[in-house]
């Protein structure tokens, strides 16, 4: 094992490599540059390719395009250029293309404000693009050693369920420095509990099979199997076909390959102080889940039965953890409210569901715990300005 | 009427999709033919080849022909994915994409000219049937200047990259393309010639092929769905470079070819990898 005083980018670009990325097409944004910088830096030594691209709906695409020829491909950009993506992403979830992209959320919307976090893309990594009738996989790191984790696990599932995975950090994660440790080996890999799928190539002619089954083969080209991938609705064989029945077919496994096999994400949530069945139950994700967890932890020391429960597997979202009936708040880095209305919509009837957003920056320990207390007390929250507590 | 395959179709297309569900009188065909027949006469094989289309009456129309390998982009997208499919592909592999004008000239342009600035090898064949004929007759980028469409019912009165002495050849020539060509689909042999010649480019190859729409170009231009007609049309606004009339729209011929003569794309990528691998600089 290695240790690194690093950002979040170098850990991300380590876990790519150790997963067996090795070609990385990106477009330079605040804050995801660094990560294309450290790719443009170290895939070469790995025999990789980095690529810059004209934009981000290009880079994307040039990542389909490896993927399609079997490299395992990543790309990373920032919310103005995840927009960007909306073309190529429906045509990877289509064609089920495995690759892998990283989001460091900013201040939007539009460019907004560069250098500061935000978490406004809980929805567009839902729905990157445009027609529905399909999953997303969605993973939320909330530290620089678990970008590189979650990196290697968005390589993993994106191979067994031949589609893209998002990775949704925030500018804080991907920019700030902490202590990482590199597995050098196999065995440290699987210590660290790191799981590898290998890219393997479909040989035909079923490549849309009508089933939920997930580790089938991607569509690889040029093995001369005859492979078919468009942007159309596929037949099985890959013909492109304008009838009902097949797209409905073909939608259902995009829909239910992710949503039949949960149980392969069911591990990666973190719960804090939540076995005494808590008062109140802090719901955050990413970077201010390490606030949430400081203070619920001082709450706890304070008398308050508080608990903290971080989603790690954001989408798909992830229900079953939302049966107990209680008091949820959601601490989000945005003021309008997005996880929270996952959270209103999976909760058991008659929950109560708060909200505290703030954006740009990190909520307060202060600001935390006072709402802990307030909520638990049924007092009202605090009114800033015209801001309503409207949860 | 029973379809009889040639040696050609059976050879190199699928059953399934040819003949296709063009309109009838559609140029099309003739294009994918001078294409077929040039990959023939270079004596490739289908597993030679990854085949790559657009959207579009081109895309469309060309996708899941090949018996190959193939796969169509979404509009315009196509030629950044070749250009990371080329990367990823074994190097003898040819690339060749059948797209339309809207694809390449309009939407997908900066992906386009992308694509020539790095000289990825790949042959690019451009459908034009002047316009956005698919969705029904709109008029694109190529479209001749006062031609009435469904967009342009007064006429198409911008300026246009086929007119006023415009070319779109000249955009991709600074940009980089290594082999650039211009014919109109009735050149038969002459153009599957240059075809073969943009296939052995061992870098980014461009022809531009208008061919004939009846179905909407001609029924709104020329006030007819007759197919003679619209042939008739794009034939006489054609001429040989250097041999241009006061009223030819399309130059056709070579113009440009400086084969093989700059890295191409991929292999300077995989050699200077190699070399940074080895050495650690370039």
């Amino acid at each position: 094992m290695k240790r690194f005083l690093e950002t979040g980018n170098f850990a991300i670009t380590e876990g790519a490599i150790l997963a067996g990325c090795r070609f990385f097409a990106g477009y330079p944004i605040t804050p995801a540059t660094e990560l294309a910088e450290a790719m443009s830096l170290r895939l070469p030594q790995v025999g990789g390719v980095y690529l810059q691209a004209e934009d981000e709906c290009a880079a994307m695409h040039m990542c389909i395009g490896a993927a399609l020829g079997g490299m395992k491909a990543m790309t990373a950009t920032s919310g103005p250029g995840y927009i960007l993506y909306a073309d190529p992403y429906g045509w990877a979830l289509g064609c089920e293309t495995p690759m892998v992209i990283l989001n460091s959320g900013r201040v939007g919307p539009v460019s907004g404000i560069t250098g500061a976090p935000g978490q406004g893309e809980f929805y567009l990594t839902r729905y990157p693009t445009q027609g529905g009738n399909f999953e997303t996989i969605v993973l939320a790191p909330n530290s620089a050693q678990e970008c590189m984790a979650m990196t290697v696990e968005a390589f993993y599932l994106a191979e067994r369920f031949r589609m893209p995975v998002t990775v949704l950090a925030d500018q804080l994660i991907t920019d700030g420095f902490e202590d990482i440790s590199v597995p050098e080996n196999d065995d440290e890999m699987k210590e660290m509990r790191f799981r590898v799928w290998p890219r393997k190539v479909h040989q035909g002619p079923d490549f849309y099979p009508p089933s939920d089954a997930i580790d089938v083969p991607p569509v690889v080209l040029g093995h001369n199997t005859g492979a078919l991938c468009s942007d159309w609705t596929p037949t099985e064989e890959g013909y492109d076909i304008e009838e009902v029945e097949a797209h409905h077919k073909h939608a259902y496994r995009l829909i239910y390959k992710v949503r039949n096999h949960r149980d392969l994400f069911s591990h990666h949530y973190d719960r804090k102080f939540m076995d005494d069945d808590p008062d109140l139950v802090v719901v955050s994700f990413g970077t201010p889940s390490r606030v949430v967890n400081t203070a619920v932890a001082k709450a706890r020391s304070q008398g308050l039965k508080v608990g903290a429960l971080r989603l790690i597997n954001i989408w798909p979202f992830p229900d079953e953890l939302f049966k107990a009936r209680t008091k949820y708040l959601a601490v989000e880095l945005n003021w309008d409210g997005q996880m929270v209305r996952e959270v209103q919509r999976a909760v058991a009837k008659d929950s109560e569901v708060h909200f505290l957003g703030i954006c740009g920056d990190l909520p307060t320990m202060h600001d935390l715990i006072t709402t802990f207390e307030k909520i638990i007390k049924n007092e009202p929250l605090a009114r800033r300005g015209w801001e309503l507590e409207a949860w | 009427m029973e379809y009889k395959a040639s040696e050609l179709t059976s050879k190199y297309l699928r059953s399934r999709k040819i003949p296709s569900t063009a309109c009838s009188g559609c140029g099309l065909g003739m294009n994918h033919k001078i294409v077929v027949q040039a990959i023939q006469e270079l004596g490739l094989g289908v597993s030679d080849i990854v085949w790559g289309t657009s959207i579009g009456c081109a895309g469309r129309q060309t996708f899941a022909t090949w018996k190959g390998d193939g796969f169509a982009g979404t509009h315009g997208r196509v030629y950044a994915i070749a250009r990371g499919l080329r990367v990823a592909l074994p190097r003898e592999k040819h690339l060749i994409l059948t797209v339309g004008d809207g694809d390449a000239f309009g939407i997908g342009l900066a992906h386009l000219i992308h694509a020539a600035r790095s000289n990825a090898d790949m042959t690019v064949i451009v459908n034009d049937n002047l316009g956005y004929q698919s969705t029904g007759g709109q008029y694109g980028w190529t479209t001749p200047q006062g031609s009435k469409t469904d967009s342009s019912p007064y006429g198409m009165f911008e300026h246009n990259l086929m007119s006023e002495g415009l070319d779109v050849m000249h955009i991709l020539r600074g940009a980089g393309a290594t082999f650039l060509a211009r014919h109109v689909s009735m050149d038969g042999l002459a153009a599957v010639e240059t075809v073969k010649q943009a296939i052995q480019n061992r870098g980014f190859s461009l022809v531009h092929m208008p061919y004939p729409c009846p179905t909407n170009f001609a029924s709104r231009q020329l006030g007819s769905r007759n197919q003679v007609n619209i042939y008739r049309w794009i034939k006489d606004h054609a001429a040989p470079l250097g041999q241009e009339k006061e009223d030819t729209i399309w130059a056709t011929g070579i113009w440009y070819d400086a084969s093989n003569s700059r890295a191409e794309f991929s292999q300077m990528v995989w050699e200077t990898v190699d070399k940074i691998r080895r050495t650690g600089r370039i």
